[in-house]
């Protein structure tokens, strides 16, 4: 039974930020001791494209992983995810000091979302470099994490062991004596050659820095395919798979600054991890802390899909296109809803409504 | 000219008599030599409870529409977009409040204010005319918005 080992990636602040590159480096010298982890850096990790190293070294990661990033981890997870990086949602215990832990509300909502698909049996964890100043509790929580994925890697190897015996004897199962995937190479902590075949990956490469991109991050936790994001982009970034489901197809499409895809999402599930409102960006929201109030129509602005709509606009007129108003791809949940029974949030919106300010 | 207080609930958020209202935005003005300094009304501020992120999108010196989004900001309880309180320039922004929001909180009528703007001043209204205003409009949301801000308190 060889021994779980955790690849550890800590993403870089885009920039050069003096300050950030200290936290990371005090992080990767921490951890790089550590028994039992693999830790390798790479560049922030929503600018990588298909062809740069660093994305070819996350894709190569069979095992647990740890991703520490300067986002939401929200978003962290489903940029990994659209970019076929998978596997369950690995829930952090790491909190920013800021949250208020007083304000729980019971029960998580439970997700109304399609999910991901091909999910294999591995948990990614994302935590934010933005909480903390100091490596010292991203290092405990690394510890905890790597605790955690040891014990249940030992659990399933147990129900493993007690489950395949007689189908081995029979000859059925190939699997039982498959050693576990090798642990992949970690050009970070300078280990080279262990694994077979596995791709060598050089530091330079997998640090070269990416361009900065823009695009939309959908959370298939929260999206229910409802296709009212592809009806609403004029600019093609938007597209289904074979299974038809919403995916974000032409990622660089996408127009720099622009949510507006993610305003109109009636579920929050579309995210652009540098967009300046957390919301957008990939706040945590249910769960514990709320979704909270967006008071805006209450302080003289318009409302989401108006300022979408005029985003939107201000994307066509650069690209020489005529603008379009509300007059094309308007979301028509206001014809479908109303069987629906109203919810808090709905009544709150209703009540700003009929404030007519 | 009298302080007036607006009940919110139980909640007495005070209005200072001697300020103008810019009523739709929640925010007060006091006029400081030819400009206009900005700031948010006890009212907005319960609302929206402790602030923790301010940013701006327009920079000092850039003339803004009314009611055009000049920035946003992230409480304890809310998110929301923030506009011109009236048509002019921005002449200047609160430093401190960037690195220290607090002050919005604690002493939100004075070393809370937000920016200052000269421009058309002439739709602010009166403590009395804000109060009225906050009245009309209570009626139909206090139990809505303030249930819900409760609930979660």
């Amino acid at each position: 039974m060889s021994r779980h080992r955790l690849t550890v990636v800590l993403s870089q602040a885009p920039g050069k930020n003096p300050t950030k590159r200290a936290l990371e480096e005090s992080i990767v010298a921490a951890l790089i001791t550590e028994p039992g982890l693999d830790v390798s850096v790479v560049p922030y990790l929503y600018d990588l494209d298909a062809n740069h190293t660093g994305r070819l070294f996350l894709e190569s990661i069979t095992g647990d992983m740890v991703v520490l990033a300067w986002m939401f981890p929200r978003a962290a997870f489903w940029v990994l995810d659209r970019d076929g990086i998978k596997g369950h949602f690995g829930e952090s215990r790491l909190k920013p000091p800021a949250a208020d832990d007083d304000e729980e509300d019971g029960e998580p909502e439970p997700p109304r979302g399609i999910g991901s698909v091909n999910v294999p049996d591995r948990y990614i964890y994302c935590l934010d470099l933005r909480d903390f100043a100091s490596h010292e509790p991203y290092v405990q929580e690394v510890r905890r994490i790597a605790e955690e994925c040891r014990q249940r890697y030992e659990a399933k190897q147990r129900e493993r062991a007690q489950a395949n015996p007689p189908l081995v004897q029979l000859g059925l199962s190939v699997r039982a004596d498959e050693p576990p995937s090798p642990p992949p190479l970690s050009p970070a902590a300078g280990e080279r050659g262990r694994g077979e075949g596995a791709p060598h990956f050089k530091p330079e490469d997998l640090l070269k820095p990416p361009e900065r991109r823009w695009y939309p991050v959908i959370d298939y936790s929260r999206c229910t395919n409802c296709m009212e994001c592809i009806d609403f982009c004029l600019f093609g970034v938007y597209g289904v798979d074979q299974f038809d489901r919403i995916f974000v197809e032409n990622q660089d499409n996408c127009k720099r600054g622009c949510p507006a895809c993610s305003r109109v999402c009636p579920e929050h599930a579309i995210m652009f991890p540098d967009y300046k409102t957390p919301a957008i960006a990939g706040a945590p929201v249910g769960g514990i802390s709320g979704l909270k109030i967006d008071l805006t129509k209450l302080f003289g602005g318009d409302d989401a899909i108006k300022i979408a709509a005029a985003e939107r606009d201000r994307e066509l007129i650069k690209d020489g296109r005529q603008a379009v108003g509300l007059t094309v791809g308007i979301p028509k949940r206001q014809a479908a809803k109303p069987q629906q029974p109203k919810d808090d949030l709905d009544k709150l919106v209703d009540s700003l409504d009929a404030l007519d300010i | 000219m009298d302080n007036l207080t607006f009940m919110m609930g139980k909640f007495p958020a005070e209005l200072p008599g001697d300020l103008l209202y810019a009523t739709t935005n929640h925010m007060w003005c006091r006029p400081v030599g030819s400009r206009y300094r900005f700031g948010f009304t006890s009212y907005a501020v319960r609302l929206m409870q402790d602030v923790y992120f301010l940013d701006w999108v327009v920079n000092a010196g850039d003339t803004v529409h009314h009611l055009q989004q000049i920035g946003h900001i992230e409480t304890s309880k809310a998110v929301a977009d923030l506009f011109a309180p009236m048509a002019g320039t921005i002449v200047a922004f609160n430093r401190e409040l960037l690195k220290d929001p607090s002050a919005i909180n604690v002493d939100k009528y004075g070393a809370g204010w937000l920016f200052e703007m000269e421009g058309d001043a002439r739709h602010l209204r009166t403590a009395a005319e804000y109060h009225q205003f906050l009245t009309d409009n209570w009626e139909k949301t206090q139990r809505l918005i303030k249930g819900k801000i409760n609930l979660e308190d």
